[in-house]
């Protein structure tokens, strides 16, 4: 609304104002008012390799159906419970390790045999919900053919005294177990097991009537099989920490009737990889119930320092896989959302391209780089 | 809340609108009862009566927030802004047709000053007696506020709540961007000067419309000046400002009225928020002209 929104008086009285309770429950920290329900289908489909970068010629890769169920449901005052529950079907050939013909370049060998997998996600989160901000508390299980998750998760917010600051944190650790699916390729370990632990801090100040920024930092440390059991030529240290720092803007514009959000985020771990993603999206309202989203995403990464497209089995750590590669990435889409009464459809559909050319780091271009679509429906209905 | 009140909602299917609208009735009730200076059971009663006996009255969160939002609106508006400044309605007699004595009115001034309010967030005291808080300059708008909130609570996605002209906004009539709200005219009484449409949120509106006095040609404001004691000669007729809150709208435009005509229009400009002003020969300024 504001034309001039940095006015340091407008500022003063909104922000005064902010504080009356009033206010504050009209805000994000109250709990939601409705059960909400909603169902989602998506499928994310990879495009296949082609037959300049594989022996054997072109072949199909990855697809993944996804199949959720969410359901929100307020309990008591100050309470909510939610339940995510997803089913995957995943099926196809992937990268199983790159190999060489004296004189061509470089080229993948596939696994051949499909392999299937179906997984299972369970997802339980209670939430409460005080004065100035809320808590949640995140149960989940996972289960497919090879591999098991169990994960903890806690977070927190908690909003400055004048409303126009909110900090966050979350921490939260996972126990998983591998055990891969013995047939379509031989496999790096029988059995094995990774413990992920992860803790993040944030703050997100509004800084006009009209715009907020938020940053946010985080520590992650993997321990144990951190190798990919399916790629012939890996073996991944047993440890990995990594570092993030995330910064994002979003803006309102009054006249368009749209918000503009832009997010940076830098990535650093100590097997020497490094990544910036930049995120651009244009939230665009139409009245009060349609919202159309274009985004576009760049990122880019450097290799791992133990990445190789023809791996050195001599060394104590290789990889082939092309996700340790040195590449950039740009993906782009739109997401739609309609509410009719006590019922909202959403739709969307995104296309990831990647080339090592892309990149703003130097290194071997792998020939399992991969692209993909990913699209989605979904629906939701509120028991209002 | 001293002129008519509207209610109007669209209601979705599910929404019980009975419900919502007496839970926002309630609300605007109770609000009424806690802040009237009328009311001899008030809170604001009660506080005017401790002026001067040496006890501060206890207060809750949402007293210490209106107080702290009138002190944040005195310091932003150089202390045009002020709680305090009813005190001189005892001198300004709007229906008589008469203008005080200045010696009427400098015997309040001494009454007249937020710096002089004892405040903290558990409890408020007015060291002088007879110096008396008037909550009228802030909470029929907060009251618009905070129905609307009780109507978005009850599921409404669709309301207007207007207090005597302080309007909240709870999202915009089917197919249209906004609520049609016409801006009153100064001198026909039910003539529109302007229509603004009024998005999501509050508008408020100040002026002096009947409640102010013309003596020799000469119109007085029924909005006083908390340091002369006297109405801005030189001011606006009329002021209408949205915001997100009706609270900083109705502030906003309070504020705009005791300015002279120059600075209160560069001050609503500055502010940057959308206004509509008419000055003395009826002429419009603002962004939502």
């Amino acid at each position: 609304m504001a034309r001039d929104d940095r006015n340091p008086t407008l500022l003063a009285l909104t922000s005064s104002a902010l504080l009356l309770p009033i206010y504050q429950g009209a805000s994000a920290d109250a709990p939601p008012e409705f059960t909400e329900v909603g169902v989602r289908y998506s499928r994310y489909k990879e495009d296949d390799i082609l037959g300049r970068n594989a022996f054997g010629g072109g072949s199909e890769r990855y697809k993944i159906d996804v199949a959720q169920f969410r359901m929100l449901a307020p309990v008591a005052d100050d309470w909510s419970f939610a339940l995510d529950v997803a089913w995957e079907d995943m099926s196809g050939a992937s990268p199983w390790f790159v190999g060489e013909v004296a004189g061509q370049s470089p080229k993948v060998i596939m696994s051949g045999a499909s392999i299937e997998d179906t997984r299972t996600e369970v997802s339980g989160t209670t939430r409460y919900y005080y004065d100035r901000g809320n808590a949640g508390l995140n149960l989940t299980y996972s289960d497919e053919d090879d591999y098991e998750s169990k994960a903890i998760a806690l977070d927190g917010s908690l909003n400055s005294e004048d409303g126009m600051t909110t900090y966050s944190a979350a921490i939260s650790t996972a126990d998983d177990h591998i055990d891969p699916t013995q047939g379509s390729v031989p496999t790096n370990t029988l059995s094995a097991t990774k413990d992920v632990s992860s803790a993040w801090v944030g703050v997100t100040r509004i800084v006009s009537q009209r715009a907020l920024v938020r940053f946010g930092v985080s520590y992650t440390y993997r321990e144990g099989f951190l190798t990919d059991p399916y790629k012939f030529k890996d073996r991944r240290p047993d440890e990995r920490k990594e570092w993030t720092l995330g910064t994002g803007y979003r803006h309102f514009f009054e006249e368009q009737n749209a918000a503009l959000h832009i997010d940076y985020r830098y990535f650093s771990d100590d097997w020497d990889i490094e990544s910036h993603t930049v995120d651009v999206a244009w939230y665009q309202n139409f009245g009060q119930d349609t919202v159309v989203t274009p985004f576009i995403r760049y990122y880019t990464q450097s290799e791992a320092e133990f990445f190789s497209n023809l791996a050195d089995e001599e060394a104590r750590y290789f990889a082939d896989d092309y996700r340790l590669s040195a590449f950039g990435a740009f993906s782009y889409g739109v997401r739609l959302s309609h509410d009719l009464g006590n019922w909202s459809v959403n739709l969307d559909a995104e296309r990831y391209r990647t080339d090592g050319s892309w990149g703003v780091y130097n290194g071997e271009v792998s020939p399992g780089l991969v692209d993909f679509w990913r699209y989605g429906v979904g629906l939701n209905y509120v028991f209002r | 809340m001293g002129g008519p009140c509207r209610l109007r909602l669209e209601t979705n299917e599910g929404v019980d609108a009975t419900v919502a609208i007496a839970a926002a009735t309630e609300e605007i009730q109770r609000l009424e009862h806690k802040y009237s200076r009328y009311l001899d059971s008030s809170l604001t009663s009660k506080i005017n009566r401790a002026a001067g006996t040496g006890t501060p009255v206890s207060i809750d969160d949402e007293t210490a927030g209106l107080l702290n939002y009138a002190n944040t609106a005195w310091r932003e508006s150089d202390g045009l802004f002020d709680l305090t400044s009813g005190v001189l309605r005892r001198a300004w007699d709007f229906k008589s047709g008469r203008c005080p004595e200045q010696s009427e009115v400098a015997a309040l001034l001494p009454l007249v000053g937020w710096e002089l309010v004892q405040w903290d967030i558990n409890s408020v005291y007015l060291p002088r007696p007879r110096m008396e808080l008037d909550f009228g300059g802030c909470v029929k708008e907060y009251a618009a506020d905070s129905a609307a909130v009780q109507l978005r609570r009850h599921g409404v996605s669709s309301a207007l709540v207007d207090l005597a002209g302080d309007m909240a906004a709870v999202g915009t009539p089917a197919g249209l961007e906004g609520w049609p709200v016409g801006i009153r005219h100064p001198e026909k009484k039910d003539a529109a000067i302007a229509q603004v449409w009024l998005p999501e949120g509050g508008l408020a509106s100040s002026g002096d419309y009947e409640r102010c006095l013309e003596i020799d040609n000469q119109r007085y404001s029924h909005i006083l000046h908390p340091l002369t004691g006297w109405p801005t000669t030189q001011g606006l007729v009329a002021v209408t400002v949205m915001a997100q809150q009706c609270l900083v709208a109705g502030s906003s435009a309070t504020i705009a009225m005791l300015k002279p005509l120059d600075e209160a229009l560069q001050w609503l400009n500055e502010l940057g928020l959308p206004w509509l002003a008419i000055d003395g020969e009826l002429e419009c300024h603002g962004s939502l002209r």
